[in-house]
């Protein structure tokens, strides 16, 4: 059966702009980290077959992919968290004008790429 | 109160409880993913560790789930590929947390 309630408008009808990409990579982030939890789980759950099995995860991890992969993961997760931030804060009832929401999105974006290098910096001990 | 309204509040008071959860997650794995078999056995073994984690991948599909969910609702039209596609979705944020969690407890 057809749903009648109206589908969010196609991506190429509005032009571009902060919020809508910050919003847009919400989802996609959103999405990301589902994926990336669940890989997480198949990781954690491998340990029980015993070091022999986790030693193929554990050369894939090490490799370039491998770790092209967890800075991905480590930058979809930063990208989240600050957003979630921002939305927090607008449902609070704050930022909601233009030049405001245009500054938080731009925060979040290029924030999400330093708390990214914070935590490979701070995780990996390079202090 | 009306079940769109019960969602977002429960998608706020998950996300509230998941942001301090996904950087204490983030930051761990960072520094153990390329570490050796007996390393990361020994961060699964301390209590606060299994706790924590457990409550992240609750939190996580628990979240993930309800945001999905959404994402479907305003990109799928037919209600029976939409429902498939939930039903798909609540099934796996059940039973992927569910069988890690146990895991988790059984490693020595």
């Amino acid at each position: 059966m057809e749903n009648k309630n109206p589908l969010s408008p196609h991506l190429q009808i509005y032009r571009w702009h902060v919020s809508s990409l910050v919003s847009f990579s919400h989802r996609v982030t959103g999405i990301i980290n589902f994926i990336s939890v669940i890989f997480v789980c198949i990781w954690a759950s491998l340990l029980i077959l015993g070091e022999s099995n986790y030693i193929l995860i554990n050369h894939m991890l090490d490799s370039i992919f491998g770790k092209f992969i967890i800075l991905g993961f480590t930058w979809s997760f930063s990208f989240q968290i600050l957003s979630e931030i921002r939305h927090l804060i607008m449902d609070m009832g704050y930022g909601f004008e233009i030049k405001t929401t245009r500054i938080s999105g731009l925060l979040v974006i290029f924030g999400s790429i330093l708390l990214t290098i914070i935590i490979f910096i701070l995780g990996k001990n390079l202090f | 109160m009306n079940i769109a309204t019960k969602k977002w509040i429960m998608l706020k008071i998950s996300s509230i409880i998941l942001i301090p959860l996904m950087l204490w997650f983030v930051l761990n794995f960072v520094s153990i993913y390329d570490k050796s078999f007996e390393e990361i056995l020994n961060f699964f073994s301390k209590s606060t560790s299994r706790f924590l984690f457990s409550l992240f991948i609750i939190f996580s599909f628990f979240f993930s789930a309800l945001s999905i969910s959404e994402v479907f609702e305003d990109y799928i039209s037919e209600n029976n590929l939409k429902n498939v596609a939930n039903k798909i979705l609540y099934l796996s944020a059940i039973i992927f947390p569910m069988i890690t969690i146990i895991i988790i407890f059984r490693l020595n």
